[in-house]
Order: structure tokens, then sequence, then C-alpha cells
């Protein structure tokens, strides 16, 4: 051989076993199977791949050996090998010829050591078969079995070797079998075998080779049998009736009994205790496997089970497919032993104590399902995962294990839901598994309030509800892009969508770590979308400026624009309401809006501001009637919703009011001054006069400080809050929330909720008053200013009289001026009266107002009555004033 | 062409009298033949613990084998 060339390695194999062994191929077929099998069944080496490891220990071993010269010779061989460069896979070489390599120096016997290729589930006793071989046995496998107990029957001097199970079959005629039953060794029992020492008298067994069954010549009958009397049932036909049971199936002795629902062996058979209770055990594993059945069986006919029972039910499949597979190598060896005929030796047979140390472990696993299944009893979708998990919570970690691997596939189809809504904004859901909810009947304009929902009993338990929130938020955020935005950016720009749990193998690896992979992926969805959101709405669809025009115009913030409105609108506002025509109106507002600063706000904003009459009872005037209006539509409909509107415009009724009477008290005032210097030739009308100033005064420093306390206190401050909340902003949702947290303060702060109905009655009689002391004031002047020309007039033509040289004033003329000075002067108690009456009935409202702002819940009110009341003046007036003052205060004091 | 097939085929005969030389240091039984089969079973990346407990058995039984056959000799 010149070349290492490529023949295949069962060739190879093969030729190595003719080698070693010197026969022929045909002889030594059954070594090479056995060869093939062990080499396929261990692929990959069990320690590291260190040739410097293997060099030092083949070293060492040469030491041990005291064999210095060779140890030395072995390293330059080895360097050399390294220098020639033509070996591959130096290491597997020199791995194998170490674990070749002997010790000559050493007696050829050794204990056998039983590294395990094969796991052993039942101990074995291994006796060293001190009968040697010229080369030790360092690792014993294979098929010998045992000879039973033959100590005495062959006669070499203490040579006990006993031969080994042949659990598996391994019999030459039978291979397929025992290759099929070979991945399940684990839970079968291998004992390693001990090679029978062919040199005793044990010959005739082995005359062939090892591998095959044994015949011993004698037997010994295993007393262990179970003691047969005759109409017993024996231990055999019991195993047989337990692998049916184990199946669900009713065995010829045990039997399902309905009633108490269990399995029952039957009272005829005769059977000692310690059988009955065991095949009772094992019984229970047939119940068990008989409930997981039912559930998996009654639900896959349920069409509306929907994808996580889906999964659960195939996941439980699984289990069930493993715990058959169980079941067919049980009945295979069982097979095998009727094969192999009643002369089989017993103790390689099934016995009901084996089946229950090798049952053990499918029962716990059987144990968790059925309890798993009793518990997902009638749940579906989220409720259903949540069952699941919460039986995760143990501290068996073999059951922790079955229950996150079901979990795992349970939650897949879940989690599928949940990407496809965070990233794609699409819910397909045709059996309502998932925790959000669409209500299909729902149309655009209230989508994002209606529209989704959160179906809190699907929420799985290992999804918090803040994440629960978040999600349904960011579903939201791009189904509204898509729908009212009409934003059509692909998801994918929005967020970077992550690997989604594309198989169940991610969804277990996102559930072992919820809080740290699964709330980051929310997260960063959560914040890129929101944050994409509020941007489109805030550049598209100005949503901050709408939020400031509102302010400015139906808030009455632009104030020029206001005031030059109510001058332009007095004269039409004061004609009854139903002559009103709105096209005059829009006119008059357009001239406003030209004329001040308002021009230079945005176009779009400028559009949407409007008049609106509102609906006229009899006997209004334009006043009552009169109401800016700002049109919304779109999106910003969604943060400005109707109620949000009524709101805005009872708001600006209130504060329209306000205004009014603040111009008309200007009016008042600016009435007096003209006419104090006129009016003071006219001494009998200074009383009269004064009293009109002060009644003036107190009104105008009423409504001061109603204005300041609504400007200031109540619009100021929310405003801000309002406009720093939503700076802040990280979704809509806040926007939405801290929107109406500002109107609800802002009614309630402006007496315009329910609770405050009263109060807002005293203000409208104080309005009320205002209005009627104007036209009082009115009446009042006219009449003086008339007295006051006349007298003028009289005065002049008395000078040109004189001038002309006439007498200025005749008698009778005289004594006319008298006569009508006189009856001037008889009106003029009438106007004090009238005053007084007026003044009083002002301040009792007044005081009236004051008590009920002094008991009023809002402390901004109560302050609000102090500053109206500054210096007690009421409170000198009016006792209730003082005793309630006195009362409340108690009453704060011991609410503090 | 032929010098590297050459200088290759000498360099492959190098190498495995060192393997075998190796073998022989550590007394493991193995013949030229066997060597050259079990080195071409590690090239191609046969476990080598597997094929060692293999190597192993096929002694064991031809030594059963031998025996018994001498036995019933």
């Amino acid at each position: 051989m010149a070349t290492l060339d490529q023949k295949s390695p069962n060739v190879l194999l093969q030729s190595l076993c003719c080698r070693i062994t010197g026969k022929s191929e045909a002889e030594v077929a059954h070594q090479f199977q056995y060869a093939v099998r062990v080499i396929g069944s261990n692929y990959a080496p069990t320690i590291e791949r260190d040739e410097f490891l293997v060099s030092e220990k083949i070293k060492k071993e040469l030491l041990k050996q005291r064999r210095e010269a060779d140890a030395a010779l072995f390293s330059e061989l080895h360097r050399k090998l390294q220098t020639q460069g033509v070996l591959k896979h130096r290491w597997s070489v020199l791995y194998l010829l170490l674990s070749l390599s002997e010790d000559p120096r050493k007696p050829s016997s050794r204990v056998g050591n039983y590294g395990a290729l094969f796991a052993q589930a039942l101990p074995r006793d291994a006796h060293s078969t001190p009968f040697y071989c010229t080369r030790p046995q360092s690792l014993a496998l294979g098929y010998a079995e045992r000879s039973t107990g033959l100590s005495a029957s062959v006669g070499t001097s203490g040579i006990s070797s006993l031969g080994v199970y042949t659990l598996n079959g391994p019999t030459p005629t039978q291979p397929p079998q025992s290759a099929a039953a070979q991945p399940l060794g684990s839970r079968l029992a291998w004992a390693l075998p001990l090679s029978s020492s062919p040199s005793s008298a044990l010959a005739p067994p082995t005359a062939r080779p090892p591998l095959g069954p044994p015949v011993p010549a004698t037997r010994v009958i295993r007393p262990r049998r179970d003691g047969d009397a005759a109409g017993e049932v024996s231990e055999a036909a019991l195993v047989r009736d337990i692998l049916y049971v184990f199946q669900g199936i009713d065995g010829k002795f045990i039997k399902m009994n309905a009633q108490d629902n269990c399995y029952k062996i039957d009272s005829k058979v005769v059977l000692c205790k310690s059988l009955r209770d065991t095949s009772s055990r094992l019984a229970e594993l047939g119940w068990l496997h008989n409930k997981v059945r039912k559930y998996t069986d009654a639900r896959s006919l349920d069409r509306a089970f929907g994808l996580v029972g889906q999964s659960f039910c195939a996941s439980l499949h699984q289990e069930l497919k493993e715990y058959y597979r169980l079941l067919s190598v049980l009945h295979s060896q069982l097979q095998v032993e009727d094969d192999q005929g009643v002369n089989m030796c017993t103790e390689s047979s099934l016995t009901l104590r084996r089946l229950l140390v090798w049952m053990y472990d499918p029962k716990v696993r059987l144990k968790t399902l059925a309890a798993l299944v009793d518990y997902c009893q009638g749940r579906k979708g989220g409720e259903l995962a949540s069952a699941v998990h919460a039986y995760g919570k143990t501290g068996d970690p073999q059951m922790r294990a079955l229950v996150q691997h079901i979990l795992s596939l349970v939650s897949h189809p879940i989690l599928n839901f949940l990407y496809r809504w965070i990233y794609d904004g699409e819910l397909e859901d045709t059996y309502h598994e998932f925790f959000v909810a669409s209500d299909p009947n729902v149309k655009t304009d209230r989508l994002w309030h209606d529209k989704y929902s959160l179906r809190k009993s699907m929420i799985p338990s290992f999804i918090t509800m803040d994440q629960a929130r978040k999600v349904l938020l960011i579903g939201k955020s791009i189904n509204f892009l898509h729908q009212v935005c009409h934003d059509r950016t692909p998801p994918g720009k929005i967020t970077a969508a992550s690997k989604s749990a594309d198989t169940p193998k991610d969804a277990a690896e996102l559930l072992s770590d919820l809080e740290g992979a699964f709330q980051e992926k929310i997260d960063a969805a959560y914040f890129d979308t929101s944050k994409y959101l509020l941007d489109v709405l805030n550049r598209n669809y100005l949503l901050l400026e709408h939020l400031q025009a509102m302010r400015r115009y139906l808030l009455l913030g632009q104030g020029d624009f206001i005031r030059h409105l109510m001058d332009l609108l007095k004269p039409e506002l004061a004609r009854p309401a139903t002559t009103l025509y709105q096209h005059n109106l829009t006119g008059i507002l357009e001239t406003a809006v030209r004329a001040t600063n308002a021009q230079y706000d945005n176009a779009e904003i400028l559009k949407r501001l409007d008049v609106r009459l509102l609906e006229v009872s009899p006997g209004d005037t334009g006043w009552d009637v009169f109401s800016l209006d700002y049109h919304v539509d779109g999106p910003i409909a969604t943060v400005f919703t109707r109620e949000c509107m009524g709101h805005y415009l009872r708001v600006f009724n209130f504060l329209w009011r306000a205004k009014r009477m603040e111009y008309t008290l200007t009016d008042i005032w600016k009435g007096q001054m003209c006419n104090a210097k006129l009016l003071k030739t006219m001494p009998e009308l200074s009383g009269v006069l004064h009293q009109c100033h002060i009644l003036a005064s107190e009104m105008v420093h009423f409504i001061h400080q109603m204005q300041y306390y609504i400007t200031f206190e109540v619009l100021e401050c929310s405003w801000d809050e309002l406009w720093n909340k939503v700076q802040q902003a990280q979704d809509l949702d806040h926007i939405i929330a801290a929107h109406d947290v500002f109107l609800d303060t802002i009614i309630s702060r402006c007496l315009l909720d329910n609770n405050s109905r009263s109060l807002l009655n005293q203000l409208r009689a104080i309005f009320d008053q205002i209005i009627e002391f104007q036209s009082a004031q009115d009446s009042l002047y006219r009449s003086a200013l008339e007295e006051l020309t006349l007298r003028l007039q009289y005065e002049e033509k008395k000078q040109q009289r004189e001038e002309e040289g006439q007498w200025g004033v005749t008698a009778e003329q005289e004594a006319e001026e008298k006569r009508r000075v006189q009856e001037f002067q008889e009106t003029i108690p009438k106007m004090r009266s009238q005053l007084r009456i007026l003044t009083h009935f002002y301040q009792s409202i007044v005081q009236q107002f004051l008590v009920l702002l002094m008991t009023s819940s809002d402390e901004s009110l109560r302050f609000l009555s102090f500053r109206l009341d500054f210096n007690e003046h009421y409170r000198a007036r009016e006792p209730r004033l003082r005793a309630s003052l006195g009362a409340t205060r108690g009453r704060r004091m011991s609410n503090i | 062409m032929a010098s590297a097939a050459n200088a290759n085929v000498n360099a492959v005969r190098e190498t495995m009298d060192v393997l075998l030389e190796i073998s022989r240091l550590l007394n493991t039984g193995l013949d030229m033949e066997s060597l050259s089969i079990c080195v071409r079973l590690c090239e191609q990346g046969i476990n080598p613990e597997a094929l060692s407990a293999v190597i192993k058995e096929l002694r064991k039984a031809s030594e059963s084998l031998k025996a018994s056959e001498n036995c019933t000799n």
C-alpha cells in the first residue's frame, strides 16, 4: 500500500476484522456487525483533541515503565511525524496507539473495567475471571450472556463466571430488532457482560461464538419464580396484561372499572398480595395514559380550539409517542422471550418488579401530563398558556423541563401573533386567542379609542400587564398610521423588526429570558413606533400647533384679536338673536383676523376658525348665542374628540361672558370719567353720582379678581402643565390623557361642572346685575345730560338775550325753568333709591357668592374668596360670612 | 509530476515507518497492515476511542475462539 487511498470505512473495517481475528470474511460477519454498531453509535470522541496531551501521556506511560530511552525515542519520532505533515488526524492515530498499548511487564489478567458505552439501568455483578487471556481485557463489551448459576455444575476451580444478560435480543437471527431497540438503551438494562471463560468446562455452551444465545446444559430453576401453584396466574401472563393496560386496553385480568374510574384486577383471579399490589401500581400508568389520550382525542375534533390548543395537543402527542415507543420496546422484549421458548433463562425476562423500576420515569412524566390536562380543561388561547406556565413553577427539574418544553410549543403561536401585531399591525386571530381584540364595527374616526382593546383573560401569565398594554399601543399606533394618517411607510422602516419567533426553539429561548430580551424587544418597538407616530402627527398634521390655536382662539389667549372682535361685534350682538346672520358675523370675524396679529398665523389654523350660532331661545340677544368654533378632522379629531370640542365651547362661552362684563364695566367707567366733569355743575346729582361710582368700583374690583383668577390660576397653570406633558409625551395615549386632564381641570375650576352649579348661578346673577347697573347708569346719565343740556341751553338763551339787550329771562321762563329743575330734582331721589336697591341687591348676591366660595372644596376658589373680600368689606355686613368663616375655619382645621 | 508523486509516496512511506516504530514502542501488537488500516480509518474521521474498543473486542473474541478451538481439539 503506497498511499492512504480512499476505501470506504466499511470495507476497511471488514478487512481489519479479518486481519485481527485471522478468519475469513464470512466467519467474521458477526464481529463486523458489532464493530459497525459500536463505531456508528460513537461518533464524537468524549475527550478533547489535544495532540500535545496525548503525546505527554504516552511519554508518561513509557517513563512509568522505566523506559526512558524509549520515551526519548518516542519524542524523536513524534517530532518527525509532525514535520512530515502527511497525516491529518495525528491526534486520532496517537490516541488509538496509546489506548492499544500494553505494558509488557504486567500480568495479563485484569479486572474488567466497564467503560460505559451503553448506560446501565440495573446493577451488574461482575466477577473477575482469573482465567487469563494474553491480552488483558481493558474494555469488555459484547453480548456474552450469562449462563445461569453454573458454578457448581462446572467443575473448574473457583471459576464462577457468570454470563450476562441478553436483554436486547442480540441473537444473530434477530439483528434488526436489536438495532431498532438500541437507542432506548438507557431505559433498559444493559448489564455489561463479562466474557465467560472459555477454557472452563463450560465449553459446550460456548462452542459457538459467545455472542450467541447460551444453552447451558444445566440450568437452575430460579427459586424466585412466583410460587406457581396451579390455577394462579403466572407473572408472565400478568406482565402481558400490564403491557396492554399501559396502552389503555383492558387486559385479561386487569380491567377498567368505570364506576371507580380505575383499573381493577378481576377479583376472581387468584393472585398473591405482592403481585396484586405491584400490578395495581403499574395499572396507574394506564389510567394516566387514558386521561391524556382522551383529552387529545376530544380536542382534535374540536374545530374551534385554536392554534394554542392545537400546539398543546401536538406536544402531548409527542410525549405519548415516546411513551408508545417505550411500550413497543417492552413488547418486543416480550416477543423475544416468547420466541425463545419456555426454556429461556428466567432472569432475563420481564417481571413486574423490573417494570416498576423501568416505568418510574415515564410514570412521573405521565403524571405531569395528566395534571396539566386536568388543569387545562376548557381553556384555550392565552389562558391555556397561563395554565401551563403556572405548572412550570416547580422544584422538580424533570417536571420543570417537561413543562418548559410544552410551554415553548404552546406559546409559539401566541408569540407569533404578538410579533405580527407589533411589527405589522396585523391581527389574524380567528379563534380569539390573542389578548388584543379588534372590534370590526368601529369606524376609522374612533379607531384610536374604541377599536382595539385588551382581552384580559387571554393575557398569558408570563406577560405582564404593562407589557400587554404596550403591545396594544404599538399595534394600535401602526394601524392608526395606516388608516387615519394615511401613512404608508412600511412597518419595517419604523422599527427594525428583529428576528421573530419562527420556531418553537426561538420561543423557548425567549421564554427563558422574559425580562431581558422580550422586554427589550417590546420596548424598542414601542419607542420607535410611538416616536414615529408623534412625528407624523406633529409634522404632517400640526397637532401641537392646533393645540396652541385652541388656546389662542377658543380660550381667548390672543388678546388683541379678541378685543378687536368684541369691539366690532358689540353693535351687532346687542340686537335680538333672531336677527343675526352667520355670514355677517363671519365677515366681521375675517375683518378682526386681518386687522390683528392673528393674520400671521398658519393658514391651516385660520381656515378652521369659524363662527357658530347657538340655539336661540326667545328673548335672547346676540350675546347669548354667539360662539367661535374650530373645525377638526382626521387624526387631530382623535385628540380633540367631539366631547372635547363641546367642553371647549362651554369654556369659551363662560370666558366670553366674563370678558363682556369687563367690557361693560369699561364702558361704565368711561362714561363716569367723561361725565363727571360735565355734571359737576349740578350739585344735586353729586350724591347719586357718588353712589354710582362706588358701585361701579365694587363691580370693577370683583370682575378684575374673577378675570385674574380665570386667566392666571386656571388657564395659565393648566396650560403650562399640559404643554410640559405634551412635550414629554412618549405616545399618543399620553397626549390624550394629558389633554383630558387639562379640560377637566379647566371645567371644574371655571365652575362649569355639575358640582359648582350653584356657584355658577350666583356668578350669572352677578353678571346680570352688572348689566342692569349699566342700563340704570345709562338712563341716569341720559336724563342728567339732558337736563344739563337744557340748562345750558337756557343759560345760553339768557346770555344771548342779554346781549341783545333784552331781559335775560322773563318771569314765566324763569318760572318754567324752575319748575323743570324742580321736576328734575324730584326724580333724583327716585334714582337714588333705585341705585340703592341695585347696590343692595348686588352686594347680597356677592355675599352669597362668597359664602359659597368659602365652603367649596377647591382650594383656589377659597383663595379667590379671600381676594374678593380682601378688606373684609362684605364680611362686616354679612353675619353668615363671619359665622361661616369661623365655621369653615374650624372645619378646615379639623380636616387637617 | 512523477517526481512529485514519488515524493508523496516516499513521504507516506516514511510516515508509516514512523508510526510503526511508535506502535512497536508502545507494544500495541499491531502489524503493518492492521496499522495501515487503522490509520486510514482514523484519517477518515472515525472516533479513535470507538475504534480501539472494537479492536480490543475483536482480539478478545479471537482469543476466546482460539482457546475454544484448542479446547475442542
